[in-house]
């Protein structure tokens, strides 16, 4: 570790100064000491500058402190010579104990400054290892390392991550922000270190005519970024113990670019199997739910082509019925799967307009009516409910789904009944049905697309309605749920933020008088 | 009925659907004329003398909303619209054009013909009548009185507008937007609230249960229907 001269001087003033206080205390204290102890006291500056500016000025205080006590107190005083032989032994020991313990002293304190110095790096490291182990966005991550190394080493710090597609290196974070590394000989450098994943610049032996020391981020064998480190002192160079530090910072941020680069990986992987499943699920649907329909439809066009006059009025009727039933059921299924494409890729945007969650209910009782025959429906509406901001015709969407769902898997003559009520700034609207109920372990995956529960395989169905119905209550800010127990069926609820109420409106400039 | 061998000319590019609806609509007893394309239907329209239009929207050279745009321009003539656009925006635009009702494909052809027969009975009604009879309920626009099962029901100012309006389009679909211009003027195009709130109250006061409305049908995101119960 270098000081710098001028330091040093001061050291050396203030090691002077210290003898000539022992001095005059010495002087004053003559009279009621001898001279053994006064040699003690000359000890005193050399122990203080020991463990204050090292080895140099103790020593200095060590002679120092011998020429003064020979000059002025041992007599002949104001001379040099000595008239005693006691008086040299004196001298002799005085000068063996200042030499060790100042000595002793310095390595304590250089020991104590190299712990110091250990325990705050640790600390750094530490700090820095806990704060970019918590982050998974890398900019943040690399932002708060070069934080850190600047911060630690009092330096300006650059990371440039290699960009593999252009063949670049990147500046991707620095500190103090406005660092940056000059173009030129150092971005070359940066290259260098880059695909050699050796240190170079300045301070190095490879290439060290460059401004700023270039430190390689390795994992493994591969060079991940390069941290671009200039001492604010600028002549300073860096320490190897800095280097050290350098490197085990370096060591950290491979971990941490490593971490968030797996961790991408692991989403995109998981995403593409995600993907490849519902690929394969949308197939297996495609061809099986709009196929069937499409047979019998061809199968009973064809008969009544073919017939003849075999087919009796009935027949024709059941024939005809079949067309239309089936034709129906394709329609639905792809209207389903254009929801649901329309949901996935976004495009379909809720439209916040106010509704009246009766008028919307009543729609859906006319468009159920047909299907809902078989079943005794049961509405629960209380008055005053508020309006709700909602896209009218996507909240019918679901509540169609969820209906024809509890017909679908209930059993002909039982109850279905369709209540809301308000709660807590929430729109709650129930359907239930008493169907058997679903196990609690699929409660939550029956919102999954495609997603069939398994005791009701043979029942036809795409497993599409439900997850619309999420994906739309979702984009609506709200949650959809469904509770089952084998005593009432299953209880799906959905609910809608209400989160304001339209202005108040007065009625028409005449008045509120009722016409006659 | 009066309105059999009326003259229907339909635009719509898909031939299947134009066979299938001459075979279907001539067995009714209508004349029918096809065009395949909006240019052609347009002329059509000026040399067949329909008193009825079938259009599609998604036409190859023109869109429907064009056509229904030019044919506004020197005609009254009843347009229904027969589309497999059934988003409501595509709903509204035609309605607000000047398309008298629309269908959405796939339809069921006795929807259909109950839309073609409400559009033709408005044509042939010539004359004001001041009282506007629908099953049990009965609006007399001469005294601004309305009646149900022959008891006077009390209705605020714009309640009464509300039913007015939309009885004398009965049986059409009307749009959110005419009907907040018509009752409230221009500048409340966009305060659908205030539809939500009269047509609830109006609702409350005239349907036996105002969750299964019988008379005021709403057309989810479009608008609303009074129908006529025979």
């Amino acid at each position: 570790m270098f000081i710098s001269r001028r330091i040093s001087i001061n050291h050396y003033l203030w090691t002077f100064l210290s003898v000539i206080i022992v001095t005059i205390i010495g002087k004053l204290l003559t009279p009621f000491f001898n001279l053994t102890n006064i040699v003690l006291l000359y000890l005193l500056p050399v122990l203080i500058s020991a463990v204050r500016w090292g080895r140099g000025p103790s020593f200095f205080a060590a002679f120092l402190g011998v020429l003064a006590f020979d000059f002025l107190f041992v007599p002949p005083v104001f001379s040099f010579t000595v008239s005693e032989v006691r008086d040299l032994f004196i001298f002799a020991v005085y000068l063996v104990v200042a030499l060790v313990t100042g000595t002793m002293a310095t390595k304590l304190r250089n020991e104590l400054e190299k712990t110091r110095q250990r325990e705050e790096r640790t600390l750094a490291l530490y700090a820095l290892s806990q704060e970019i182990a918590a982050e998974a966005d890398l900019p943040q991550v690399l932002e708060t390392l070069v934080k850190t190394v600047s911060e630690t080493i009092h330096a300006q710090v650059s990371i440039l991550v290699s960009d593999p597609d252009d063949d670049v290196v990147r500046q991707a974070a620095s500190y103090p922000p406005q660092h940056s590394l000059p173009d030129g000989k150092e971005q070359a450098v940066a290259h260098w270190v880059l695909e050699h994943g050796l240190s170079a610049g300045k301070g190095t032996e490879i290439l060290r005519e460059a401004s700023e020391l270039i430190f390689p981020v390795k994992a493994e064998d591969k060079t991940l970024a390069v941290l671009a480190i200039k001492m604010n002192n600028e002549e300073e160079t860096v320490s190897p113990e800095q280097r050290q530090l350098i490197e085990a910072f370096a060591n950290l941020a491979a971990v941490a670019i490593i971490r968030v680069q797996l961790a991408e990986e692991a989403e995109q992987a998981k995403w593409l199997a995600e993907s490849e499943k519902l690929h394969r699920a949308l197939l297996n649907s495609i061809s099986h739910d709009l196929r069937t329909p499409l047979a019998s439809i061809t199968g009973a066009a064809t008969s009544l082509l073919a017939e003849g006059n075999v087919y009796t009025r009935e027949v024709r009727e059941v024939l005809l019925h079949t067309i239309k039933e089936e034709a129906q059921r394709m329609n639905r299924f792809v209207a389903n799967l254009l929801d649901m494409v329309r949901l996935e890729s976004g495009i379909l945007k809720p439209k916040a307009e106010w509704c009246d969650i009766q008028d919307i209910i009543g729609v859906v009782l006319r468009a159920t009516k047909e299907a809902s025959q078989q079943h005794i429906l049961k509405v629960h509406i209380p008055p005053e409910l508020p309006l709700v901001k909602a896209d009218f015709t996507l909240i019918e969407q679901v509540m169609i789904n969820l209906l024809e769902n509890g017909v679908k898997y209930s059993p002909p003559g039982s109850e279905i009944s369709i209540s809301a009520r308000y709660h807590d700034k929430m729109l709650l609207v129930i359907v239930a049905d008493s169907g058997s109920a679903i196990p609690k372990i699929e409660q939550e995956r029956v919102f999954d697309k495609f997603y069939r529960l398994h005791s009701t395989k043979n029942i036809s169905g795409t497993g599409l309605g439900l997850s619309i119905c999420k994906g739309i209550v979702e984009a609506h800010g709200g949650s959809i749920w469904v509770d089952s127990s084998p005593e009432y069926g299953n209880r799906f609820t959905f609910s809608l933020p209400v989160s304001e109420q339209p202005p108040e409106q007065q009625d028409t400039k005449e008045g509120a008088e009722h016409v006659i | 009925m009066s309105s059999e061998g009326a003259r229907i000319l339909v635009i719509d590019d898909e031939k299947q659907i134009r066979r299938m609806l001459k075979a279907a609509l001539e067995g009714y007893g209508y004349n029918i004329a096809e065009a395949a394309f909006g240019h052609d239907g347009l002329n059509q329209a000026a040399i067949f003398h329909p008193d009825l239009i079938i259009l599609d929207l998604g036409l190859p050279d023109i869109d429907g909303i064009e056509v229904i745009k030019r044919l506004r321009e020197w005609t009254k003539i009843p347009i229904i619209i027969l589309s497999v656009r059934e988003h409501e925006d595509d709903k509204i635009d035609a309605l607000d054009a000047g398309a008298d009702d629309y269908v959405t494909k796939p339809f069921s052809m006795g929807e259909l013909l109950a839309r073609l027969r409400v559009a033709l009975r408005h044509v042939a009604k010539t004359d004001d009548e001041p009282i506007l009879n629908f099953g049990e309920l009965t609006v007399d626009l001469a005294h601004r009185n309305v009646m149900l099962r022959g008891e006077e029901i009390k209705l605020t100012p714009t309640e009464y507008e509300l039913l007015k309006f939309l009885a004398l389009k009965a049986d059409r679909v009307v749009t959110h937007r005419q009907l907040l211009r018509a009752i409230w003027g221009p500048n409340y195009q966009e305060q659908t609230h205030y539809l939500r709130i009269y047509i609830g109250q109006l609702r409350h006061k005239i349907e036996t249960d105002p969750s299964q409305p019988a008379y005021i049908i709403t057309e989810p995101g479009v608008g609303y229907r009074l129908v006529t119960r025979d």
